[in-house]
């Protein structure tokens, strides 16, 4: 009797954990995203009111990328790399799914930021990505330097040696490019001048090397880096800069005389997403003003949702008019996609400028 | 070498190669050694002989140098090495596990001591061919220590210490992981390159047989102090405490009390109440409580009563034969329970010998000895 | 016992064997044999389009061919060895105070503060380093205080900075094998080598290191490995001129995705480090399987 007993129990948690896991399985949206793109009471909020659970993982854009390449496209449901990152690795690994954006909100979405996205993601006539979260990246100045630094090729004045600091990666190649009086995107196509400029661009980084403290890669190792003093001038996204002058008014966003370089990161679908219609939902979801707006104060930037600037609080508007006075507005340069083999072009360039002395 | 000219000329009217007095070594309350003084003619075997605990150890590594005494001087060829570190005092060690090092041949094993004190390295080969030829391993330094037997190492331990012509040659028991018969041999083997080093050496033991082949002096060790200092003679037959009497060779040991005493005969009364004739070396009071001492080879046994008047005569009852060739023994009882072991001697008359057989034991008074006994120590049990 | 349950026992000796053997043999096939295999496929093709592939030697050629790479690795196997011999240094001495002089209560305390650091994680361990080391950091700052410094001194981002954290992060992995032979070395010999005359110096060169080599090599092929493989603490520390190979590959893997390249240079590490450790116990005269044992 009491073996039969032992047996029904068991057969009964096998089966109610069975039925969970399948339910839990079938309502789960597991999220590749950025920090501050998913905030806590948004989820609570989409969890509460469709049942479905977000699994959140934090990453960027090469990250996203190699996650995505190692399972083909499996183990996250919605990923959200840069709009010009994504055709080249779609044509390279296969890692993505086109977008149905009949199934999208997209009234809630600014037109033309929706119409450049439909264009930069558009891969063997099928679109692939919508518009999330834009912004710039440029120079984030403490009062130090405010009166040295406009422009990119500023941080290689001599009064900065040591307390400069940029990642070692794409942006500051190509905004570097810009500062140089070249246009790197017009040479996205021609692969001979794009090499020239890219020389050029070294040739600039290598010789003011000894300016630099440390290649940053988190933006948290920057936010310290700034606030202990210890570096001075920094290339890095408008969204930082404000948040640190929000501590410390000593410390500005400045878009840089040829230009702050503008970026849409976006909504994709990887290939085997499991919870395709959790996904839309999700998307449809953030991209609500009220919601937009919830996003931006706690990512920094704004959003892609159409009349989402009304509930943004005053601050961060504020912090935005001082960084991008209307000229500047209009002098961003935004990101075309990367036609696939620059990426290599430049990781050589990235390479020497590390090993240079 | 010009360090040897120098110790020569300064012991010049010292006979002892060592010399300690009042030397003391404590362990938190536990003392080890405890005011020991003796000194070693120069040339000769010294043996330390006690049971394991008494502090013969503690002594030997303070005459090292891995000890520092509390108390008391140690002279070496007439100088204090107090302050002396081991790697600079003129004495070696064989130590128990012998140490050779592993990692070195034989050759090498025997030439670091050689190089440490700074011989000329044209020298080291014939130095190491002499003293391998001495010890009977003739050509075989390019061996490694792992190919030697047991006792060939014991002859490399001891000939990496002789090379350098120690004032002292220290060996703590290096015999006791030697099978019987090899222990035997290495005996004799070690009183020959004694003699023929002519080396004074310091020997200490446990096992009373090394010592007393092996030694011109031995001193019995017991809770750190010694009991007796003499030679092997000396110790066996005229033993001047139970202690000594006791360890030093077998024994029948009887607790008993003084009855009467006239001169250095005393009448005894052991607790089983069998009265015993024996010789004392001291006056003893009567019911004074006194151990008596009988070696087992100084008791006659016999078929019926002997003819001739014994000091000592027993009846008694064969209770077992313990067979073992020459050193053969017979366990024999008392009508009042008193047990008594004989030495067996190798006639035809005993071959025949057997359990229950009624036979007589008998001994001078002057062959056995008596001491005083402590009031709270048990005798000991036969060796 | 008859012959036929001989038999049976034997088979039955046999299918435990196979038992036992069979996690390690699934665990060396399917988690060390079979990706490494697979990265020596991935590092043999080359993209030549957008999905397409073809068989190459390119990617090995590139790491002889580009100095900046063959330089990294250069840098990296130099910079691996001499903290390797840096670690040796300063564990060997702390070793034989454990192994040697202490006894009891002390001797486990010591060992465990040696094993303390390893208890949090090596990123954890590396940020504090990177704490006391900034310009901003306890050490500037005591310096200026003491009046020893007139302006804040920078001391991370620096090979220096990378030493320290790599001779910390190894100490652990060099005093294990160490206190391990160490111990098994008989104090009589130590005794006998004084007795014989040697003086410390002496004692330890020809009595004490001999013995502790196997653990000396062991310790040492470990660290090595160890750093040559290590990521975070040369990349933290280092900073802009931390320059090690394994965040080469790093690159090459997360950031180009290359992973041709990568595989490549993650082959040629596997080898070039082998070999090293190979000359390493040729040059000391030492075998792999007693270094191991």
């Amino acid at each position: 009797m009491k073996f039969l007993r032992q047996f029904k129990v068991l057969t009964l948690v096998t089966a109610v954990t069975a039925t969970f896991s399948m339910s839990a399985q079938a309502e789960t949206l597991r999220l590749l995203t950025w920090g501050g793109y998913a905030p806590q009471d948004v989820v609570e909020q989409f969890e509460k009111e469709t049942g479905i659970e977000v699994k959140i993982t934090l990453s960027n854009n090469e990250d996203m990328i190699s996650k995505l390449r190692a399972t083909r496209g499996a183990g996250f449901d919605l990923a959200q790399p840069s709009q010009d990152r994504i055709v080249s690795a779609q044509a390279d690994f296969d890692i993505y799914k086109p977008m149905d954006l009949s199934r999208i909100d997209t009234a809630n979405i600014i037109p033309s930021m929706l119409a450049a996205t439909k264009k930069n993601t558009e891969f063997e006539g099928e679109v692939y990505g919508v518009p999330h979260v834009w912004g710039t990246s440029g120079l984030i100045v403490n009062r130090e330097a405010l009166g040295t630094v406009k422009d990119y090729t500023d941080l290689c004045d001599d009064s900065l040696s040591g307390s400069v600091s940029y990642r070692l990666k794409r942006p500051t190649l190509i905004g570097f490019a810009f500062a140089l009086g070249e246009d790197p995107f017009a040479a996205y196509g021609d692969t001979a001048k794009y090499q020239a400029i890219l020389d050029k661009v070294e040739e600039k980084l290598v010789s003011c090397k000894s300016n630099v403290k440390a290649y940053w890669s988190g933006g948290d190792a920057l936010l310290n880096l700034m606030r202990s003093g210890e570096v001075s001038a920094a290339m890095a996204w408008d969204a930082g800069g404000w948040k640190l002058n929000s501590e410390n008014p000593d410390i500005t966003f400045v878009a840089p005389a040829s230009g702050a370089l503008g970026w849409i990161d976006t909504f994709v679908l990887p290939r085997k997403t499991k919870a395709e219609d959790a996904a839309y939902k999700w998307i449809n979801f953030v991209m609500q003003p009220e919601v937009a707006a919830r996003i931006t104060e706690s990512a920094g930037n704004f959003t892609a949702s159409k009349g989402s600037d009304e509930f943004v609080n005053d601050t961060l508007k504020a912090q935005f008019k001082q960084s991008f006075p209307e000229a500047d507005l209009d002098n961003i340069n935004w990101y075309p996609p990367v036609p696939a083999g620059l990426e290599e072009m430049e990781g050589k360039v990235l390479d020497r400028v590390k090993a240079a002395k | 070498m010009s360090d040897h000219a120098s110790a020569s000329s300064a012991d010049a009217g010292v006979q002892e190669d060592l010399a300690c007095t009042l030397l003391s070594k404590h362990f938190g309350d536990f003392t080890a050694v405890d005011g020991v003084s003796f000194s070693i003619p120069r040339g000769s075997f010294f043996s330390i002989l006690g049971p394991s605990g008494c502090g013969k150890t503690t002594l030997l590594r303070m005459l090292a140098g891995f000890q520092q005494p509390d108390s008391g001087d140690i002279l070496i060829k007439g100088q204090s090495v107090l302050n002396t570190p081991p790697n600079k005092r003129p004495v070696n060690m064989v130590f128990q596990h012998l140490a050779l090092f592993p990692t070195m041949s034989v050759a090498e094993n025997i030439a670091y001591g050689l190089k440490r004190k700074g011989v000329p390295k044209r020298e080291h080969a014939t130095l190491i061919d002499e003293v391998l030829a001495k010890v009977h391993l003739p050509g075989y330094g390019d061996k490694r220590i792992d190919q030697l037997s047991g006792g060939q190492k014991q002859r490399v331990a001891i000939a990496r210490c002789l090379v350098l012509n120690p004032a002292v040659l220290l060996l703590d028991e290096p015999l006791g992981a030697l099978d019987l018969k090899l222990r035997e041999q290495m005996k004799i083997e070690l009183k020959r390159l004694q003699r023929e080093f002519n080396t004074t050496f310091v020997y200490i033991t446990h096992d009373q047989s090394e010592a007393l082949v092996m030694s011109d002096q031995v001193a019995v060790m017991n809770k750190g102090q010694f009991e007796q200092v003499g030679t092997p003679q000396e110790l066996y037959y005229q033993p001047k405490t139970a202690f000594v009497a006791g360890f030093v060779g077998d024994s029948n040991q009887y607790a008993g009390k003084v009855q009467s005493q006239s001169g250095d005969a005393v009448t005894i009364v052991t607790e089983q109440g069998v009265r015993l004739l024996s010789h004392a070396n001291q006056p003893l009071l009567a019911g004074a409580p006194v151990t008596l001492f009988v070696r087992p080879e100084v008791m006659q046994i016999s078929t019926s009563r002997p003819a001739t008047e014994q000091d000592n005569c027993l009846a008694v009852t064969v209770s077992r034969v313990l067979f073992d060739g020459a050193q053969s023994r017979v366990q024999v009882e008392t009508a009042e329970g008193a047990e008594l072991t004989v030495a067996l001697p190798q006639t035809a008359d005993f071959q025949a010998l057997e359990p229950g057989r009624s036979v007589h034991v008998s001994w001078q008074a002057s062959q056995c000895l008596c001491f005083v006994a402590p009031a709270d120590t048990k005798p000991l049990g036969t060796q | 016992m008859s012959k036929t349950s001989g038999n049976f026992n034997r088979t039955q000796y046999r299918l435990g064997f196979w038992l036992l053997l069979a996690p390690i043999v699934l665990w060396l096939s399917l988690l060390i044999i079979l990706p490494h295999i697979d990265m020596v496929l991935v590092s043999l093709r080359e993209r030549i389009a957008s999905r397409e592939y073809a068989f190459s030697f390119g990617n090995y050629t590139a790491f002889f061919t580009e100095p900046l790479y063959w330089n990294t690795f250069v840098r990296t196997a130099v910079m691996s060895i001499v903290a390797t011999v840096m670690t040796l240094i300063i564990a060997f001495p702390v070793s034989f105070y454990i192994a040697k002089v202490l006894t009891g209560r002390p001797r486990i305390a010591l060992f465990i503060l040696c094993l303390l650091p390893f208890w949090v994680s090596e990123l954890v361990r590396t940020y504090g380093w990177m704490i006391l080391l900034r310009e901003t950091g306890l050490i500037s700052g005591a310096l200026q205080w003491f009046g020893l410094a007139d302006q804040p001194v920078e001391m991370l981002y620096n090979d220096v900075a990378i030493m320290v954290g790599l001779i910390y992060t190894s100490m652990l992995f060099m005093v294990v094998p160490l206190v391990t032979t160490l111990d098994s070395l008989d104090n009589s010999l130590i005794e006998a080598g004084y007795d014989l005359g040697g003086s410390s110096f002496h004692v330890m060169r020809s009595i004490v290191i001999p013995h502790a080599m196997p653990g000396i090599m062991s310790g040492c092929i470990v660290v090595f490995m160890l750093t040559l493989g290590n990521y975070l603490t040369p990349t933290l520390l280092g900073g802009k001129s931390s320059l090690w190979f394994t965040e080469q590959i790093y690159t090459q893997f997360i950031t180009r995705f290359n992973w041709e390249q990568g595989a490549a240079f993650g082959i040629l590490l596997l080898i070039l480090s082998s070999l090293i450790v190979w000359l390493g116990l040729k040059i000391t005269r030492q075998s792999f399987t007693r270094v191991m044992s």
